[in-house]
């Protein structure tokens, strides 16, 4: 394997309000350069450990350990954790009334590079614009309110728009498929790929084999009850398009796949 | 029944012996009658109690201008503007191109003189002096102001500011605008007040500006205050408009001072219509108690108030949106938003909403209020891309406020405005 960008290990995650543990004994590494795609059905913990390792405040890590590059992720603020390298783009990004795409990711872009090393003003702009072709955003969408009035698709574009800005160490996508038709999916696809890097690791979260067609991982992991029940190569994707997942909750005798539901 | 008032202000005694036509010592008198025989009145949500009513000595002289003012009227030099200080005023600028359109800039008492048809015609017709102590001690005291006509017909080829600074030497304040614009006239007006130094323990500050909108006038009315602790600080600004008459007011409040303010537009005419859009930004212990409020009196007049503010340390503040319906006012519209923000534990807020309807011919009356907290989804996201903290915070607070800032009417007043609200932001 790599030279890991992220190990995961035994991780658990309750949810506060409800004090209700979602991911239960959780161990995954990501080497560089790795694409890694998690699949499973609804309900079975994958966009609360993506949430988690982001460090959203609604989640409590209440054991395990999660490192990147050697530093210890659940000691560091939100704000640390992107600037130390982690990138989420989410499946139900904010909308900020008043703060302007442009200005919020050039506030992000120099809070990543630190003080007195701030991108100049022109260049960030010819780079924005740059990114914004090549994700067929239409140049007003710089100058509008951050994701506000914004369709699904949209919204997921711009957030592809802000990872390849922000030239994460490890890009986490959560469900980035969901609400993509197939012409926007294909151009988020294209967006990752040419992101595809020795120096970054993906994590990719998914319902459908469909993203992982233009996405094509180097390892599939199956979530169920809040673990990784099985990993594979890409054809394991491939098998679980064609056949569902009963086979495999058959196969490990998983009668309800969801977490809480007590086998 | 008649009491003889003694004029026991010696401002006011000034005021009277001041050269002027006996129409306006008459009407100055009167309303020092009305002053002195109204009680301190009983607000919902402001104790008057232990306020100051009284102006101090009357003011002398301007005194030394601050260095920021100073920036401000050179920043400020592409438009018209009247500058006073301590109640004295400064200095007229008035462009040439302003001039040869017929619209007159002035102080409001060498108005008094210069153009007596229209003062007097106007000049407490929108704001009276019986509808409060304060507006009645104003139109007893005031010393000087903007005088803005604008002639039938004419768009003003620049826009109008008044700037008002009061020091710490200030002994009080009284201070009346009088714009009137006639028919088919554009203007935009914006006052500015400033602070210079710590003002001085409970003196009064009492501001009246009075708009008479002709039909059909377009007028823009800006209105960025800044209120420091010390003194009470009384306001009272409206505009009065005839048929399909439009004003849109904007405001913007910072500080931490004591202020009682209302904000109105009278909708006499037949198709006029207004909008408000306010926004606030409190800290220490700032008490502000805001009314903004359109009255409905013409047939299918229609108005929209929105007001923001922000809430820092112990700020208390009082953001009301009234909208008055009155009978025959058929057909009218009106939609009030009000939102407050709370930055600090120990803010607080209150966004009332007030609907009185006499008519029950209405085309549409929508409102919205709320009060709470910075929103957690959005900290998270914009933390999530490495923002920091306290830099996420104010984004936020700045994304909140701005849309109202960009509303001010001339770029040097919205920089201006800016740099207030970034200063009161200010961990």
């Amino acid at each position: 394997m790599a030279q890991p960008v992220l190990e995961i290990h035994n991780l658990h995650v309750r949810v506060k309000e409800e004090d209700k543990e979602i991911v239960r004994g959780l161990d995954l590494a990501i080497g560089s350069g790795e694409i890694h795609a998690i699949m499973g059905p609804n309900g079975t913990g994958k966009s609360t450990l993506a949430s988690a390792l982001m460090g959203h405040p609604a989640y409590e890590v209440t054991e395990g350990t999660v490192v990147l590059d050697g530093k210890d992720v659940l000691e560091m603020s939100v704000d640390e954790r992107a600037r130390a390298g982690m990138f989420l783009a989410m499946q139900y990004p904010a909308e900020v009334s008043g703060v302007s795409n442009a200005n919020f990711l050039r506030t992000a872009l120099n809070a990543r590079r630190g003080e007195g090393n701030e991108i100049p003003v022109l260049k960030f702009h010819r780079q924005l614009h740059e990114q914004m072709k090549r994700l067929n955003i239409d140049p007003s969408f710089a100058e509008r309110y951050l994701n506000e009035g914004f369709s699904g698709g949209e919204k997921k574009r711009n957030e592809i728009l802000q990872m390849a800005m922000l030239e994460p160490r490890l890009a986490i996508l959560d469900e980035i498929d969901s609400g993509l038709d197939i012409d926007a999916l294909r151009i988020v696809a294209d967006a990752v790929n040419q992101l595809r890097s020795p120096d970054r690791g993906f994590l990719i979260i998914t319902h459908y084999q469909r993203l992982l067609q233009y996405i094509v991982p180097d390892f599939v992991h199956v979530m169920m009850k809040g673990r990784i029940v099985r990993s594979g190569g890409k054809e394991l994707a491939e098998k679980l398009e064609q056949n569902g997942y009963d086979w495999l909750k058959q196969e490990l005798g998983i009668e309800d796949e969801t977490v809480g539901a007590e086998a | 029944m008649t009491q003889q008032t003694t004029i026991q202000s010696p401002w006011v005694s000034e005021r009277l012996a001041c050269d002027q036509p006996d129409w306006l010592r008459q009407a100055r008198e009167a309303a020092y009658t009305q002053f002195a025989e109204m009680s301190v009145p009983k607000l919902e949500k402001t104790d008057l109690r232990r306020r100051n009513f009284d102006l101090g000595a009357p003011p002398k002289s301007a005194g030394t201008p601050s260095a920021k003012v100073q920036a401000l009227l050179e920043d400020l030099a592409g438009a018209a503007f009247v500058f006073v200080r301590d109640g004295v005023p400064v200095r007229t600028h008035v462009p040439d191109e302003l001039t040869a359109q017929g619209v007159v800039v002035m102080d409001l008492a060498a108005a008094v003189a210069a153009r007596p048809d229209v003062v007097q015609k106007h000049l407490g017709s929108v704001v009276q002096p019986q509808e409060s102590k304060w507006a009645a001690l104003n139109a007893a005291a005031w010393t000087a102001g903007a005088f803005v006509f604008v002639p039938r017909g004419v768009s003003a080829a620049c826009p109008v500011v008044f700037v008002h600074e009061s020091s710490s030497a200030s002994t009080g304040c009284a201070i009346r605008s009088l714009v009137v614009a006639e028919a088919d006239t554009a203007l935009s007006y914006t006052e500015i007040w400033l602070v210079d130094g710590s003002p001085a323990e409970q003196t009064v500050h009492t501001e009246v500006l009075e708009v008479a909108a002709g039909a059909a006038a377009h007028l823009w009315l800006g209105i960025a205050n800044e209120a420091r602790r010390g003194p009470t600080y009384f306001r009272t600004k409206r505009a009065r408009l005839e048929n399909d008459a439009q004003v849109e007011w904007v405001s913007s409040d910072v500080g931490d001072g004591f202020s009682v303010a209302l904000l109105e537009s009278e909708l006499v005419g037949t198709g006029s219509k207004s909008t408000l859009q306010g926004i606030g930004v409190g800290r220490g212990r700032q008490h502000l108690d805001f009314t903004a409020s359109m009255l409905h009196r013409g047939r299918y007049t229609e108005s929209d108030i929105r007001l923001h503010g922000a809430l820092r340390e112990r700020a208390n503040s009082v953001y009301r949106s009234s909208t008055h319906i009155f009978r025959n006012a058929v057909a009218a519209g009106s939609e009030q938003h009000d939102r407050m923000l709370m930055l600090d534990p120990a803010a607080r807020a209150d966004a009332i909403p007030m609907l009185l309807i006499d008519e029950n011919d209405v085309q549409r009356c929508g409102h919205a209020a709320s009060v709470g907290r910075i929103d957690e989804g959005q900290l998270y996201y914009l933390q999530s891309r490495g923002i920091p903290y306290a830099e996420a915070r104010r984004m936020i607070v700045w994304g909140y406020l701005e849309p109202t800032v960009e509303v001010f009417p001339e770029g040097a007043v919205r920089e201006w405005v800016r740099r207030q609200i970034d200063e009161e932001l200010v961990e």
